[in-house]
């Protein structure tokens, strides 16, 4: 279970994420939100790359931050940036040095992921000479490398072509059946709507709804429903500042 | 500290990849093979040939040092790659550390094999083995750790490029300060303005402490003692300046 307690990132006066709270304890949960609504923010929060203005964010009690919690969880950020030189499985490596070893077979281990995620075949070439969908794979690859309980995706599917969204999608499910809770962001609704089991609407900085995904749409269109909670929200913002 | 070597290790394989750092390499073995031929022709004498190879591996060393610690740690962070590292359980002072370790061992290489270079050119000319030269490329490998610290310093709160400006700049006043106060009590300077002088012989390292390479080339025997005193003094300041590293990268936004 996840637990955001009055969680706050403001610079100088602005504030990105306002006083959010939340708990979630869902197989799969969606952040949606508009670019610069504050997901991002709230994801580097809990993986301790950020540090809050105000509030706390607990993984089954433990704070975010603790090397305990992060021994547990797995993180893609957007848009990985990688060490060019090292191949893929190189990186994996490395990766997987920095947690404290399991004793398995670690090489078939970086393997299997590497063919889970469907880049195998380069795992011996330069990451330089990767594609954007191979990076963003290789990505996901190392947010799995220590068997993690809990995800955090940072828009995982972009760059993908839509063979690689629906494995991506797949091995994501996947997951969820090996009882491993992920959370991802994005702002792309279809995606949400086939794989969250439940969402958290995010703007600018403010949580404006969090629950099932057939329950917010009720009935309509996601693309529709979330326009009009936006709107809704803007349109009572301005009545407010009047 | 596991992790601390992870990164160190990792450190030292990118590093040797990198087509800057082997050119450089390259370009100094080559400089030396040079000092081979121009022993004949010019140099005639061996403290000549010692002085032209210790000067170069110098000279190349500082510019190893200057391009990996303006750059290595700078880098990891502005693009980013740091994400993959901090998130797991690894501290920013971890990272650091490693980052620092990690460089250190690229120019520990780097000065390995121009020394054994040097010892193998001065050998040729009939130097036998030239142990004070050794001496000479660890007091100067010392130097460019403290160089080393002091560029990655820089780089935890200013961009790659102003990085060079300053780490340019402390290595300068590093070979400069230690005459400083006598130099502006000879000219006349007192009072608040010696007193700035005095704070500035005092703030910035010593570099020419680290300097014995006018003895090396004469065969001067210098006592154990400078030598632990020199490795203390880099000691004290690449601790001072990676705590201050840590604390400034402790706090910044990534």
């Amino acid at each position: 279970m996840v637990e955001f307690s009055n969680l706050t990132k403001a610079y100088r006066k602005r504030r990105v994420v306002d006083d959010f709270s939340l708990t979630v304890d869902v197989p799969i949960f969606g952040f949606l939100g508009q670019n610069g609504a504050g997901k991002t923010t709230i994801m580097k929060m809990i993986v301790g790359l950020l540090a809050p203005t105000a509030g706390t964010i607990a993984i089954d009690g433990l704070s975010s931050a603790s090397p305990e919690a992060k021994k547990r969880i797995g993180y893609m950020p957007e848009t990985p940036y990688f060490y060019e030189r090292m191949t893929g499985m190189e990186f994996l490596q490395f990766c997987d040095e920095l947690y404290p070893h399991t004793g398995k077979n670690r090489v078939d281990h970086y393997g299997s992921l590497l063919r889970k995620v469907g880049i195998f075949a380069a795992r011996d070439a330069e990451i330089r000479t990767y594609s954007k969908g191979m990076r963003q794979r290789l990505g996901f690859a190392q947010a799995l490398v220590n068997d993690p309980e809990y995800l955090f995706l940072d828009e995982p599917l972009d760059g993908l072509d839509p063979i690689g969204r629906r494995e991506m999608k797949a091995v994501m499910t996947d997951l969820k059946h090996e009882k491993r809770r992920i959370f991802l962001n994005t702002h792309i609704l279809a995606d949400v709507e086939e794989i969250c089991d439940a969402v958290g609407v995010i703007h600018q900085g403010k949580l404006l709804y969090a629950g099932g995904v057939k329950q917010f749409c009720a009935g309509m269109p996601l693309e529709e429903r979330f326009m009009a909670v936006v709107e809704a929200h803007e349109k009572a913002e301005k009545h407010e500042k009047r | 500290m596991k992790n601390i070597l992870t990164i160190a290790r990792n450190t030292l394989k990118l590093e040797v990849r990198d087509r800057i750092l082997i050119g450089i390499l390259i370009f100094a073995l080559g400089y030396l093979a040079i000092t081979l031929f121009l022993a004949d022709l010019v140099l005639k004498e061996l403290p000549m040939v010692k002085s032209f190879g210790l000067t170069g591996i110098y000279f190349f060393n500082a510019i190893t040092a200057l391009f990996l610690g303006t750059t290595s740690f700078f880098k990891d962070v502005d693009r980013k790659v740091v994400y993959f590292i901090l998130s797991k359980p690894v501290s920013r002072a971890q990272f650091l550390l490693g980052k620092f370790f990690g460089l250190c061992l690229v120019l520990l290489l780097t000065s390995a094999i121009l020394a054994v270079a040097y010892l193998g050119v001065v050998a040729y000319e009939g130097g036998g083995f030239n142990a004070m030269g050794l001496l000479a490329i660890a007091m100067q490998f010392l130097e460019m750790a403290l160089f080393l610290a002091f560029a990655i310093f820089v780089s935890t709160f200013s961009s790659s490029l102003l990085s060079i400006v300053y780490t340019s700049a402390i290595f300068f006043l590093g070979h400069v300060v230690s005459s400083l106060v006598a130099d502006a009590q000879a000219v006349g300077i007192t009072g608040f303005k010696l007193f700035l002088v005095k704070a500035l012989y005092y703030i910035f390292p010593n570099l020419e402490k680290f300097d014995i390479r006018s003895m090396a080339i004469y065969s001067v025997p210098e006592p154990f003692a400078s030598f632990a005193l020199a490795a203390a003094y880099a000691a004290f300041y690449v601790i001072l300046l990676l705590s201050l590293s840590v604390w400034i990268f402790d706090r910044k936004e990534i």
